[in-house]
């Protein structure tokens, strides 16, 4: 079933002389996770901004085409109401903290207050995604007390307890240290096994071919390719686009080791293994 | 940037951020002018900001909002000044969006009006709630030495304030101007009120 | 975290009172001296509110405060004293100094003045959470907007002062002379004030997408984390309070 779907999209920053987002298709089923790549400024952000209905209501500017979130047009409908089907986690942790409550817990019932959760209910689902998202032995200390990873996995929650059924993170682990993005990119994963679908921009290739269903490439605001991490990754022009493929893809291509019976690299240290075990057979 | 958007009532959510951000400043201007021992306040960079930023609207409530914050914190009387930092907001933002405040020349003289606006706003309050005086040393001093020499409360308050307000507006307008050119167009454009989406279908 | 909050952490009746019955007492504090006019009645006003404060065992955290106030008091008593445009009646000399009963008079009715009004206010700020005065006027009808706002600067500013500290050991560490003549300090100020002020204003943007993406502007009722704290004897006390400046007024019409 189609979860998300992207028709023709274009958009212009007001002031602005170019097109941010320049004709950009492709749909989404519901589960999948897909990664969005290319380099800074190849308009990554705007397009997650896009899903969730920042653009155009955050921004205004110049707006085509069509953004369909769960059968909802974003174009006619406002962000709170968009909110309740996408939620969206940004790349600076400190930022996203509201600032106006004093304890993680409550700063993840400020969404739930917003769109009006019962209490008892707010409870139930506030102590879930602390559990869900190992962050219940903090959940009385101010947010800013938090680490970076703390804060970014604070942030997750906060947007999963409203239960959306789309999330859309832009570079959540690139202002986190090494530690940081490993617990962020465990509580994506187990986003993933709840069947959540999942949007994600990220530099971190290596991980993204790990977890994605499919890859959207994207370069000057336009869709370049839209396919799986084996196919985005073994291709040869990937470079000119300001992307580096994953480090075993890169090892994989120098030896010319291709998986059997396709035309494709391995993305993976697992996959990489085997090809190459199969190799020095 | 017409007239009825600069007087538009509705918030958008990057003012309301902004307004916080600028009562932050103006107490972080207020505690480097302290650690630089400046005999001026220096207290209301963050409210200059916000009007030159979102408006008139936004610059009173950052006024506002800043002396109920102010007299929560540390002066119960400042409460009482939220007037004179509303009027400080409203005629920044008038005059900015009037076009009064885009080169440094222009900057200086604003600076003169806001000054003396904040005086003739500050002057009856002074002599409300202080007996006239305005709490800092110099224009203190300058409050006796007139209260001596003539038998009006009104001209050594007026005088006291003068002396006070008007280096201190300016300085705050200057240092407001030069944060303002130095800021991303993106951030700039954050806060303006057009609020039309265009089509390109 | 540091706060910037004066509120403490006690157990006492006076914490336990509505936000909004406090704010009520300040209008009291500060109208029933200007409707009846005199001493008498303004020693009864502060004395009230110090008992308050005692009770709330918060006496000691108004020295601050008060030390603060007190020292411009001083100068309004000498300035007063010494040059009030209406003064006459000699009170004493010391030397070539005068002191004058008319001015003293009425400094002291400013210094009454005052003091009432901070020790009114000294009540709400001392004994109150900020977070808590604000959710009772947003229940009362305070825009949700303006709630945000106000409790958002109280997590910014502490926020902005680590930045300041940060910025102002480093350009001290480059060699930036904070101290000298007026004119090197005001050069100093720009460079330090400049890059928190840029970085805040930054930070905004992202700041209110992550509120957009929680639902802030939804037009749903809001709902509460918490029950709607109930405090004893709100509506007594309170109409006690009106009572008595309405009693004021009559009184001040009919005497």
């Amino acid at each position: 079933m189609k979860k998300l779907a992207v028709e023709g999209l274009k958009y212009k920053y007001p002031q602005s002389e170019s097109l941010a987002l320049d004709n950009i298709s492709f749909t989404v089923n519901e589960g999948e996770f897909i990664g969005i790549i290319g380099r800074n400024s190849a308009g990554k952000s705007t397009l997650c901004q896009a899903l969730v209905g920042l653009v155009p209501h955050f921004y205004k500017g110049a707006y085509g085409g069509k953004v369909l979130v769960d059968g909802l047009e974003v174009k006619t409908h406002s962000i709170a109401d968009i909110a309740l089907k996408v939620g969206m986690v940004f790349q600076n942790p400190f930022t996203q903290v509201t600032g106006s409550k004093m304890s993680v817990y409550e700063e993840i019932a400020f969404g739930l207050e917003n769109i009006g959760v019962p209490r008892s209910e707010m409870v139930q689902r506030i102590d879930e995604v602390l559990k869900m998202f190992k962050i219940e032995h903090v959940k009385d200390h101010n947010p800013f007390d938090l680490s970076g990873g703390q804060m970014q996995r604070m942030a997750i929650a906060s947007i999963i307890a409203m239960r959306p059924e789309i999330i859309v993170l832009d570079e959540p682990t690139s202002q986190l240290d090494p530690g940081g993005s490993e617990e962020v990119f465990q509580a994506v994963q187990s986003l993933k096994k709840q069947g959540i679908t999942i949007i994600m921009a990220e530099h971190k290739m290596e991980k993204l071919a790990q977890y994605c269903d499919r890859i959207l490439l994207l370069d000057n605001g336009k869709a370049v390719d839209y396919d799986t991490p084996e196919k985005i990754f073994s291709r040869d022009d990937l470079e000119s686009y300001g992307v580096a493929a994953p480090v075993y893809t890169k090892v994989c291509k120098a030896l010319g080791a291709k998986k059997q019976g396709t035309n494709t690299y391995p993305v993976t240290l697992e996959e990489a293994e085997a090809v190459l075990k199969e190799i020095r057979r | 940037m017409n007239k009825q958007s600069m007087w538009s009532l509705r918030l958008s959510t990057a003012s309301l951020v902004l307004i916080p951000v600028a009562v932050g400043v103006n107490y972080i201007g207020k505690l480097i002018a302290g650690l630089l021992k400046l005999p001026l306040w220096l207290d209301s960079i963050g409210t200059v900001l916000a009007a030159m930023l979102g408006g008139p609207i936004v610059g009173a409530l950052a006024g506002a909002i800043n002396n109920i914050i102010y007299g929560l914190t540390a002066d119960p009387i400042s409460f009482v000044y939220a007037i004179t930092s509303v009027a400080i907001g409203l005629v920044t933002g008038i005059l900015f969006y009037k076009g009064y405040i885009s080169s440094w020349g222009k900057a200086l003289a604003a600076g003169i009006i806001i000054g003396l606006v904040a005086t003739v706003v500050s002057t009856p309050l002074n002599i409300g709630f202080w007996g006239g005086q305005t709490g800092n040393i110099w224009g203190d001093a300058l409050f006796a030495a007139v209260l001596a020499n003539t038998d009006s409360t009104w001209i050594a308050s007026l005088l006291d304030e003068v002396v006070v307000d008007v280096p201190d507006k300016l300085l705050v307008v200057l240092i407001s101007y030069g944060i303002f050119k130095g800021l991303p167009k993106n951030i700039v454009q954050l806060y303006s009120h057009n609020d039309k989406i265009e089509t390109l279908d | 975290m540091n706060s910037i909050s004066l509120y403490v952490e006690r157990n006492s009746f006076v914490h336990d009172i509505d936000p909004i019955t406090k704010l009520i007492y300040i209008v009291f504090a500060i109208l029933i001296p200007i409707i009846l006019p005199s001493f008498t009645i303004s020693f009864i006003c502060v004395g009230i509110s110090l008992v308050l404060l005692a009770f709330a065992k918060v006496l000691r955290k108004t020295v601050p405060v008060f030390s603060f106030v007190f020292l411009i008091l001083i100068t309004v008593i000498i300035i007063q004293g010494l040059f009030k445009p209406e003064n006459e009646t000699i009170l004493f000399q010391i030397g070539p100094i005068t002191m004058y009963q008319e001015g003293l008079l009425f400094a002291l009715t400013i210094t009454l003045r005052v003091i009432n009004i901070v020790s009114a206010f000294m009540i709400l700020v001392l004994t109150t959470k900020p977070s808590e005065l604000v959710e009772s006027l947003v229940r009362k009808g305070l825009s949700p907007r303006i709630g945000y706002m106000i409790v958002s600067v109280f997590q910014i500013i502490p926020e902005m002062m680590a930045a300041v500290s940060t910025i102002t050991d480093a350009q001290r560490a480059r060699g930036m002379e904070t101290e000298g003549n007026f004119f090197v300090r005001v050069k100093a100020f720009l460079p330090l004030i400049g890059p928190v002020v840029l970085g805040s204003l930054i930070n905004t943007k992202e700041r209110a997408m992550a509120l957009e993406v929680r639902g802030f502007n939804s037009r749903v009722p809001k709902t509460y984390l918490y029950e709607e704290k109930t405090y004893a004897h709100s509506k007594l006390i309170q109409s006690l309070l009106l009572l008595g400046i309405a009693g004021a007024i009559v009184w001040r019409i009919v005497s």
